[in-house]
């Protein structure tokens, strides 16, 4: 079995893919002949300066490309109705996180099974660099679902996993959620994607996806990741 | 009461220009407006473009990035994209292709157009430094209510007098086509142009109230300390968001409707038959003026609406594709047999419909609920759009400027030039937007000024600015075409097109009173596209 990166980015790319292939077959259908009317039917004095005007129209062809385009893309929305279902019901057993948008930074709680916030990351703002200070990164378990449940304080902002390709808003006054899942160690962008203000393009966060008995480790000892990434050289 | 005037547009002076009820010279002053609009626009889509031609801060203050980026989209939309061909060619081509000597309520067509200069005047003070608007041309609370976001009271008033314009504009352009059309031309022999014209005014009817609604609870929420979207005190921002997107997402439909009717018209003269299905392009039009108001929620599928609702959403969008693929394969079957000349109109028509093609295959992941999860707010929304909205539309404005360009002016437009800007403008705006999708999908955000340096971004964004250099060199070749085409283009026959259509049937340039007293004769079995002789160019 082939090793999967991360949900729900495998059924993301597996979607693009279909899309993809329906999209060069439709252009192909019709730029192809498109292109060879042009070629072939040009004006030309004195023997073609004329267009048919026999055929105004085909009731059956016009017929065809209504009814054949209109399954083509009922047939997609079905598909991605089935993708978006897997995209939005978190896997059992998932880590809660809750992320609270602020302008222009992330606060980032780790929530026990009662809900109750077992640790705090406050991310800082930054307006020229994307330099991040090791206490401020997102350490998440690789190979664990992880739920997220997301607000703001101020204005909208988006939270975008950017490995897992999944977004959504954070709304004041609402919550809302997303859930993702990465196997592969290592460090990865968190972008903000709802425009939010001068600082927008520079609230983002990184996701530091670690070994689950390492996340457990830095969960209850505090902030001496840094030290321990560096003795085991991940 | 003025006296009638019978004062050419080319020969009028200031007064006649302040003071005209003619739709033609109207329609000129909506043009040109546009016309400056999008130049200015254009060069802040410039300044962004080189913002983000590499990562860090190098022409741009970001709060000065945010400001482009609002007044490059308000203006491109707003004032290119539906006040310069419904204002313009929509005045100018209305009463011509259906016979009548004026619009239906020429002082209000007056009101109309000096409402919307009104709002040009709104736009053009926010240059004045402080007096910029940041909250982009959405205006999404609670956002556009922070101080961070500028002074909002410019971009509702704007609005709000665009409105007034847009609302009187539908009322007399629907008046005028109900009520004003010479004997002999009904609905089934009305040009698809004029079709499409009353469609979007349809669309503009009913849809402005809500923007314009929204706008003002933006006001009284900001300035008057009420609370529709404080979500502290009961408020809801999405509900801004519904409001918005009922009126702003049939208005993209607005905005390229007409351009479908120029491209049949052009379409059908140079490939000299009648437009295939014309019937079935009719049907076409209405049916995606029905569905564009069941659809609006897509723009808010990560907005942490209810998911039945975007699933919902994600099947009514997808249907959108019907309609719109009859067009294209009716364009595509209208080639068939056809004697097809390549002039510069039809070359920026075919091109037009080509940019509409990829622009349209491109917006199915928008509408896929599954794909827009990951693809939402990314640039590659931005290069969708742009391929659509951006140069579909204006290769459909350019494509009848040349096309029209006889009638108004009474002179050719240069066709060298013509070609040239085809060319350049087409290379541009692929190299441009191309990049632009790709990068989407790799995940970088739209309105960012600047990113971290990942590799792929980096070389998309680079070749992207590489295309916008092409396409500004394309559209300013036509800028000089239009001014040498004026000042000494070659004399136009009246009908250098040899069309059957009835705008073509009047002297070049069109007279102040169309087709003198009586309205135009036109025999028993009239259709706009039926060819017969040969065009002598």
């Amino acid at each position: 079995m082939e090793e999967v990166f991360a949900y729900p980015a495998k059924w993301w790319n597996e979607a693009v893919i279909v899309w993809l292939v329906v999209a060069v077959v439709i252009y192909a259908v019709t730029a192809i002949p498109g292109l060879y009317f042009i070629m072939k039917y040009r004006f030309k004095p004195g023997e073609r300066e004329i267009g048919d005007h026999e055929k105004h129209g085909h009731w059956g062809l016009e017929v065809l490309w209504t009814i054949v385009p209109t399954i083509i893309v009922l047939v997609l929305a079905t598909y991605s109705f089935a993708v978006f279902k897997k995209q939005r019901t978190v896997p059992e057993g998932a880590l809660t996180l809750k992320v609270t948008g602020f302008m222009w930074g992330w606060q980032v709680e780790y929530l026990d099974d009662k809900g109750n916030t077992v640790k705090t990351i406050v991310t800082s703002y930054n307006p020229t660099s994307y330099e991040v200070p090791e206490e401020q990164k997102i350490v998440v378990p690789a190979g664990k679902p992880i739920k997220v449940l997301l607000t703001s304080m101020d204005v909208i902002h988006a939270f975008y996993v950017m490995p897992a390709r999944i977004l959504e808003d954070a709304v004041p006054g609402r919550i809302t959620y997303l859930w993702f899942q990465i196997n592969k160690p290592g460090e990865y962008w968190v972008f903000c994607r709802e425009f939010c203000g001068t600082g927008h393009s520079h609230m983002f966060a990184k996701l530091k996806v670690v070994p689950p008995e390492q996340f457990t480790a830095w969960l209850k000892g505090g902030t001496d990741l840094a030290k321990k990434t560096a003795d085991k050289n991940i | 009461m003025r006296e009638a005037v019978s004062v050419p547009w080319f020969s009028a002076g200031l007064k006649e220009w302040i003071f005209t009820t003619d739709h033609k010279k109207i329609g000129i002053l909506y043009f040109v407006t546009g016309l400056v609009a999008f130049i200015i626009a254009g060069i802040f889509g410039l300044i962004i473009r080189f913002e983000q031609n590499s990562p860090g801060f190098q022409v741009v203050s970001p709060s000065f990035y945010n400001y482009l980026l609002t007044g490059h989209g308000a203006v491109m939309l707003l004032w290119w994209a539906i006040g310069a061909h419904i204002g313009g060619f929509g005045n100018f081509l209305l009463p011509l292709m259906i016979g009548a000597k004026d619009v239906a309520f020429p002082r209000l067509n007056a009101l109309s157009y000096w409402a919307f200069f009104g709002a040009t005047v709104i736009v053009l003070l926010t240059l004045i430094p402080g007096n910029q608007i940041k909250m982009m041309w959405t205006g999404y609370p609670p956002y556009a209510t922070h101080p961070d976001a500028g002074v909002t009271a410019f971009y509702v008033f704007a609005i709000h007098l665009l409105g007034v314009s847009s609302i009187a504009t539908a009322v007399n352009f629907i008046t005028t086509y109900i009520r004003m059309r010479a004997p002999g031309i009904g609905f089934w022999n009305t040009n698809l142009y004029i079709h499409s014209l009353i469609v979007a005014n349809v669309l503009q009817l009913i849809g402005v109230p809500s923007l314009g609604g929204a706008v003002t609870m933006l006001f009284l929420d900001k300035y008057l300390g009420t609370n529709f979207f404080n979500p502290s005190l009961g408020g809801d921002p999405l509900l801004y968001q519904n409001v918005f997107w009922f009126y702003s997402h049939p208005a993209v439909y607005v905005m390229i409707i007409p351009i479908f009717g120029f491209f049949s018209e052009i379409l059908a003269t140079f490939s000299r038959k009648p437009i295939f299905g014309y019937k079935s392009m009719v049907f076409a039009i209405w049916g995606i003026a029905v569905v564009s108001f069941i659809v609006w929620m897509h723009h808010m599928f990560t907005s942490g609406i209810p998911d039945w609702a975007r699933v919902l959403m994600s099947y009514t969008t997808v249907l959108v594709a019907v309609p719109t693929g009859v067009k294209i394969f009716n364009w595509v079957a209208t080639l068939h047999r056809g004697a097809i000349i390549l002039r510069s109109p039809m070359l920026y028509t075919l091109g037009g419909i080509f940019m509409f093609l990829i622009g349209g295959l491109t917006g199915i992941p928008n509408a896929l609920v599954a794909i827009d999860l990951g693809i939402h707010d990314s640039l590659s929304v931005v290069g969708h759009f742009h391929y659509v909205l951006g140069m579909a539309l204006t290769m459909g404005i350019f494509g009848a400027v040349i096309y029209w360009f006889p009638k108004i002016t009474g002179r050719m437009y240069p066709e060298n030039l013509g070609k040239i800007s085809f060319w350049l403008v087409f290379i541009g705006a692929n190299v441009l937007y191309f990049p632009q999708l790709l990068a989407g999908f790799l995940g970088m955000p739209r309105r960012y000024p600047d990113y971290p340096p990942i590799a792929e971004w980096v070389a998309l964004n680079q070749i992207s600015t590489i295309g916008a250099l092409i396409l500004a060199v394309g559209v300013l070749v036509f800028l000089v075409g239009m001014i040498k085409g004026l000042t000494s283009g070659e004399k136009a026959e009246d009908n250098p097109w040899k069309s059957p259509s009835l705008e073509w049937r009047t002297s070049s340039p069109a007279p102040v009173d169309n087709f003198g007293e009586k309205p135009p004769k036109l025999e028993e079995d009239y259709h706009p596209y039926k060819y017969g002789a040969p065009p002598t160019f």
